[in-house]
């Protein structure tokens, strides 16, 4: 019986929530009972083993799911009722379909190989418990966000996964920066929250209006009351109004998903652990907002001005992000922009209307990301935490396994035909070309469709800047290094390290802050900047290769990155899946914003398009970065020093953001404050000095300010009952 | 004698009762006064359980003549609004007289002042009689500024006084307000009555108000503007930085914890029901104090140098969505606003309570003299952080909803068009939500984050019974995020009724005294012949609609 299996989602949803308790509650008796080895073995294994059986539960669902007849594959089952006042009722309901479903497994899926991964990457961490209380307690968050059945339950999850993202960024909170980055990634996700409460209000509002007089069930933030009606609520109102309801809940996604000008938090927050930039950052909780707009699709479709909107701030971001990509030296960074390029990527499809495209390239890019994070975590492993990638050089030959699963990783992302990535970056300039969005007169298909072109030469060939630097190109260039040329230390890893605080705390000032290179710090600290390492990489320092428990995972996601896409695409046919859970297809249905538009046509030559744009960005990294770095300590500054000075510092648009905002506000506040000091508290003090000074005229005795209320008081107490009085007189008792 | 007194009787029983120990016994002096505040919740939990959620009416009511001649009665009685404000006087003040084991200086007349000041409290939350109310409201100003002035800080001379004063000039023109009530009630009926039930009968058939011109909008804003001074709002709430700031731990939780919801509870006992069509034309000027308040608070707390300031800043942001949703009008809006004053009194309680518990090993409030505390005592950290997260409005935990239903409420409210609002009034309270976790991640950073101040390398975490004392704000913390029907359900009818009183023509309007009246479970007012005898309504029995349920109105 299907019922039956369904009801096995509660125990998907549950059992990293049981997860996040053994951790958080037993943890640390654990590994102080089995010692540090065997207890943190423990308590790995039992912060994989419930997202692995989360995962095969998951799994069983969607088998049913896809034995099911089409129209029925939708289940809704409620828990209890979690907020019921008279005109708004939101109850604890999970909405089991194949987009929800499908996230399910690439969030578990995932998820598992990455807290295997991290079981080896943080085995030396002192407060191992904690980062997998947080890790599962994130997975849990990341849950209710995708099966929620109503965007309240929607927003549960989403600042839920915003908070476990802000501890783990600061995971390693002795570190100033990363308490900075946690912050920052909390408040700039606040600003996107505030846009989709703002969002689901209006859609609420609309709903009430429009189905509340009929006297339905004012469940007006469930996706089965709001979705089947989005066309009968959007007539309701002028179509600004939905405009504004779809550009609301974007601010939302802009927020969560880094997209253009609420990226700024994302490169930050490679500050956490790699496996976090891994899961976090770069698979799943950035792209909720994808997830956000494809649920919401039927509301998006209708209103062009939404569309333009979004394709618009997505081809802005996957451009922007492809270009600062270019300035960074930190392996973590560079994935970091491509990051934030590829999510503008997904957007760019969401925009122009091809909403499971965006689905597409958020498996896809979750196959390839999460391999190429987990696989620069091995390099900086093996580095000695030195994140600077001019001083790697030929690593190929010393990490067979994680070099070459790499290589796969670039591959998919750079767009070689039939691997993952090609197929759905070729179906964005696929939908994107065809679309017949127009906003204002402006093909905005079509715009968005050059940019994304020029992206996916961009996107191939700064991956292979970072490809070769780290694995090909010249010399082994740590040797280089003079041994203990550093002078920032930090022992994160250590198991003793209560006992070192002191010696370290003296080590360096407070605010060394290794987040930016800066002219200054890029001379002081030429040799590289790490933040995560155990002792300093120098001339001497012979990389080895991961352990198993980390390069599982590699192979997995290789294997993936490689098959995935033409999977998804032929075998489980993505828009067929996906429009059974009510996601607008464009080839399949009338799109009311932009029409249907059919891409048999021109896919030929899109396709040697993107293959074009593979072999040049591919072979132009190879002739600029194949052989050896570029000149003048690794930067290849000799001919593009000020625009990748430029591209290092984000365009100065980080710092407009962040520094503007902390300065701005502080100004703000302590204006206020002097003011509310000042002026308001002033008038106060000021009327009890008053009529202190008057009082004495009476009284002639002592100052202060008990006596000035009090005659004050009696003043306007005098004052009050006289003009009572007279109304009461004047009135005379009213209607009678 | 009804349950309601009698909970009131306990700590003024177990006053008397300290006064006979000497002052030598401190102990004896503690653990006499945990027994009473226990006494006191305990009760308080019995009337819980005896509450019947399924009507507006007042419940357990209790009324004695008290001086006749001036129609004054010793009136009391509870519903759906009072009931858990009730309970979280008696569970603050458990909870902070327990801490109050940190307290040496002058113990006996510390607890003394402290279960008079749970009396006062309590009386506050259930009087039904205007003068009565007064009494307690008034009674309350003196043990709270006796404790500030007594065992406050360095400058608690001047906070104490300014506290006094201030409250209390504001509430004289709140008794002027009562007096001219219980005129205008003999002027039309022939007897004196500060009967709120009764004033309130008239004021629902139109008879009270009637050809008064502007008396109603005076009076209004003589109980408003001492309700908002206690609230506080902006821009009466330059007292409460000062207070907070000078007052003893215990004191700073029961002060943000329930005396602040006096002001907040005022308004929809009195301002709503009692001046309807006041309490209309002034949506607009409250809802601009309300988001200015808001915004302000929040931005001033965000460049506080001091823990406690900081807090207290928070305390007049939030309290301002308490305000923003009161005044929505909107039955979600209300509610949420009614269910935020119980978050706030259990997220800031808690939040003062753990600045204590710090403040007690380190005797500084200041964050220069902190950082890195997180190494040190990892248990408190975990504590304060789930504690700043209910505070910061995170989904799962209780400060969410109540902020979620107030902010829904006003853009309901506003997307309608109604009582002058425009959407920006949502869109500006929305950023403070933004600025909470501003300031509040910020302080968070200063004192736990980065590398461990070397003058805390001492400090010990928390002992157990510190553990278990904060332990019972986080249960409520989750229990109020995860479930709160348990406490959204039993006040659903009385702030819908509260609701219809403000805004239904005369003659629509639901009556307090009037137990022909019920609403049902569609929110329809009704009129019904008979009730089951629990108290409910008897759904067999015949029922006539008065005003239908009306949520969803649109210009």
């Amino acid at each position: 019986m299907e019922q039956a299996i369904f009801s096995n989602i509660w125990w998907v949803l549950a059992l990293p929530v049981f997860g996040f308790l053994i951790q958080c509650l037993t943890g640390k008796i654990i590994i102080d009972n089995l010692g540090p080895k065997i207890g943190r073995r423990v308590m790995g294994a039992l912060a994989v083993l419930p997202i692995a059986i989360s995962f095969g539960l998951g799994a069983q669902i969607t088998a049913a799911l896809v034995k099911m007849d089409e129209h029925h594959r939708t289940a809704i089952l409620t828990l209890f009722q979690w907020i019921t006042v008279g005109n708004l009722s939101i109850p604890f309901e999970v909405r089991v379909d194949a987009l929800s479903m499908t996230m399910v497994l690439i969030i578990t899926g995932i998820g598992t190989l990455i807290h295997l991964y991290a079981t080896g990457y943080m085995a030396e961490e002192p407060d191992f418990p904690r980062f997998f209380t947080y890790l599962n307690l994130f997975v849990a968050a990341m849950l209710i966000l995708v099966l929620g059945n109503n965007l309240a339950l929607l927003f549960v999850g989403w600042e839920g996964v915003g908070v476990c993202s802000y501890l783990l960024i600061g995971f390693w909170y002795k570190d100033k920066a990363n308490s900075f980055a946690s912050n920052k990634a909390f408040i700039v996700n606040r600003v996107g929250d505030w846009g989709l409460t703002l969002g689901m209000f209006t859609l609420a509002f609309m709903a009430a209006i429009v189905l509340g007089k009929e006297g339905a069930d004012p469940r007006w933030l469930s996706y089965d009351v709001l979705l089947p009606n989005a066309a009968k609520i959007a007539a309701g109102f002028d179509p600004w109004l939905l405009a504004i309801a779809c550009i609301l809940l974007f601010i939302g996604a802009m927020g969560k998903s880094a997209q253009f000008p609420l990226y700024i938090w994302l490169p930050d927050a490679m500050a956490g652990p790699t496996p976090v930039s891994a899961l976090i950052h770069a698979a799943t909780m950035v792209t909720s907002g994808v997830f956000l707009l494809n649920r919401m699709s039927a509301f998006f479709a209708l209103s062009p001005t939404a569309g333009a909107v979004v394709a618009i701030t997505g081809a802005i971001t996957a451009l922007l992000g492809a270009l600062i990509a270019f300035g960074q030296t930190d392996i973590k960074k560079v994935l970091a922009f491509s990051t934030v390029s590829q999510l503008g990527y997904m957007f760019i499809a969401c925009g122009v209307g091809a909403y499971w495209v965006g689905l597409f390239h958020v498996a896809t890019h979750a196959f390839f990301k999460a391999l190429l994070f987990l696989g620069s975590g091995a390099v900086i492993h093996a580095m000695s935490h030195n994140q600077d990638m001019r001083n790697y050089g030929k690593l190929l030959k010393y990490l067979p396994i994680t070099g070459s699963t790499m290589l796969v990783g670039w591959m998919a992302i750079a767009g070689l035909p039939f691997m993952s990535g090609a197929f759905s970056k070729e179906e964005i300039l696929l939908t994107s070309f065809a679309s017949h969005l127009t906003w204002y007169g402006m093909p905005i298909g079509q715009i968005v469709f050059g940019v994304a072109l020029l992206v996916a030469v961009l996107t191939a060939l700064y991956m292979s800047r970072m490809t070769y630097m780290t694995f090909f190109s010249g010399d082994e260039r740590w040797r280089l290094i003079p041994a203990h040329a550093h002078g920032h230390h930090d022992d994160h890893h250590d198991d003793h390290h209560h006992d070192h605080d002191h010696a370290h705390d003296d080590h360096h000032g407070p605010d060394v802050h290794n987040f930016f290179y800066t002219d200054a710090e890029m001379s002081a600290i030429a040799a590289g900047t790490p933040h995560e390492h155990h002792h300093e990489l120098d001339g001497s320092h012979e990389p080895h290769e991961v352990p198993p428990s980390m390069f599982i995972p590699l192979v997995v996601l290789a294997a993936l990155s490689v098959i995935g896409g033409g999977w998804l695409f032929f075998g489980v046919n993505l828009a067929e899946w996906l429009h059974s859970a009510g996601v607008v297809v464009h080839h399949h249905e009338h799109v009311e914003s932009i029409g249907s538009f059919v891409t048999e046509t021109i896919q030929r030559p899109i396709f040697w398009g993107a293959t074009l744009a593979f072999i040049i960005g591919v072979g132009g990294g190879w002739m600029i970065y194949g052989k050896k770095l570029p000149e003048d300590d690794g930067m290849d500054t000799a001919k593009w020093k000020g625009w990748r000075k430029a591209a290092a510092n984000q365009f100065g648009i980080d710092k407009a953001f962040t520094q503007g905002s902390i300065k701005g506000g502080n100004v703000l506040g302590k204006t206020t404050w002097s003011l509310d000091k000042s002026l308001v508290d002033g008038i106060v003090n000021g009327a009890g000095l008053l009529a202190s000074t008057f009082g004495k005229l009476f009284s002639g005795l002592q100052t202060g300010f008990v006596r000035g209320y009090a005659t004050l008081m009696q003043i306007g107490v005098a004052a009050l009952l006289i003009y009572f009085v007279y109304q009461i007189v004047a009135v005379g008792g009213g209607g009678k | 004698m009804g349950p309601l007194t009698l909970t009131i009787l306990i700590p003024l029983v177990g006053m008397i009762l300290l006064f006979f120990v000497p002052e030598r016994y401190p102990a004896a002096i503690k653990w006499l006064t945990i027994l009473f505040t226990s006494c006191a919740f305990l009760t308080s939990l019995g009337l819980l359980t005896l509450f019947n959620a399924n009507t507006f009416q007042f419940q357990h009511v209790e009324a004695f003549n008290w001086i006749p001649q001036w129609g004054i009665q010793y009136k009391v009685g509870i519903d759906g609004i009072s009931i858990w404000l009730f309970l979280l006087t008696t569970l603050l003040t458990l909870l902070a007289s327990i801490f109050s084991f940190y307290v040496e200086k002058r113990t006996r007349i510390y607890f003394a002042m402290m279960l008079l000041l749970e009396a006062a409290m309590l009386g506050v939350f259930v009087s039904l009689d205007m003068i009565l109310f007064y009494t307690f409201f008034e009674a309350t100003l003196i043990p709270m500024a006796v404790m500030i002035f007594v065992w406050g800080g360095s400058n608690r001379n001047y906070a104490a006084i300014k506290f006094f004063l201030y409250t209390f000039a504001a509430s004289i023109f709140m008794l002027l307000g009562m007096i001219t009530l219980a005129k205008h009630h003999q002027a039309i009926t022939g007897v004196m009555s500060f009967d709120i039930t009764a004033i309130q009968a008239l004021v629902a058939s139109g008879e009270f108000w009637q050809g008064t011109g502007s008396l109603q909008t005076i009076i209004f804003w003589a109980f408003t503007v001492a309700l908002l001074v206690k609230c506080p709002m902006f821009p009466f709430h330059t007292w409460l930085p000062d207070a907070h700031t000078e007052a003893p731990t215990a004191g700073s939780v029961i002060l943000a914890g329930v005396l602040l919801k006096m002001g907040t509870y005022g308004l929809l006992r009195f301002s709503l029901p009692l001046f309807p069509e006041a309490a209309q034309a002034a949506v607009l000027p409250i809802m601009i104090l309300a988001v200015i308040g808001i915004i302000y608070g929040a931005v001033v707390a965000a460049v506080q140098p001091d823990v406690k300031k900081l807090v207290a800043y928070s305390s007049v942001s939030h309290m301002g969505f308490v305000v923003f949703g009161v005044f929505s009008l909107n039955q979600a809006g209300m509610m949420g606003g009614t269910y935020q004053q119980l978050n706030h009194g259990i997220s800031t309680g808690a939040l003062f309570l753990l600045i204590g518990l710090i403040y007690e090993r380190t005797h500084t409030r200041l964050f220069k003299d902190y950082g890195g505390l997180k190494a040190q005592m990892p248990i408190f950290s975990a504590l304060f952080l789930i504690v700043m997260l209910s505070s910061v409005g995170l989904p799962g935990m209780n400060g969410f909803i109540g902020e979620f239903l107030a902010l829904y409420g006003g853009f309901m409210t506003a997307a309608n068009g109604q009582y002058g609002l425009s959407m920006i009034f949502p869109v500006i309270a929305g950023i403070g939500v933004i600025l909470a976790a501003a300031y509040l991640l910020h302080m968070f950073r200063q004192v736990f984050y980065g590398p461990l101040n070397p003058n805390l390398a001492r400090l010990k975490d928390l002992k157990p019974w510190e553990i278990g004392l904060v332990g019972v704000f986080i249960i409520f913390i989750f229990w109020g995020g995860l479930y709160p029907n348990t406490f959204l359900q039993p006040m659903e009818k009385s702030v819908n009724a509260v609701r219809m009183m403000t805004i239904n023509e005369p003659g629509m309007r639901p009556v307090w005294n009037d137990r022909s009246q019920e609403i049902d479970d569609k929110g329809n007012l009704v009129r019904i012949s008979d009730r089951t005898p629990d108290g409910s309504m008897d759904t067999d029995a015949d029922v006539e609609i008065i005003a239908p349920a009306d949520f969803y109105t649109k210009k």
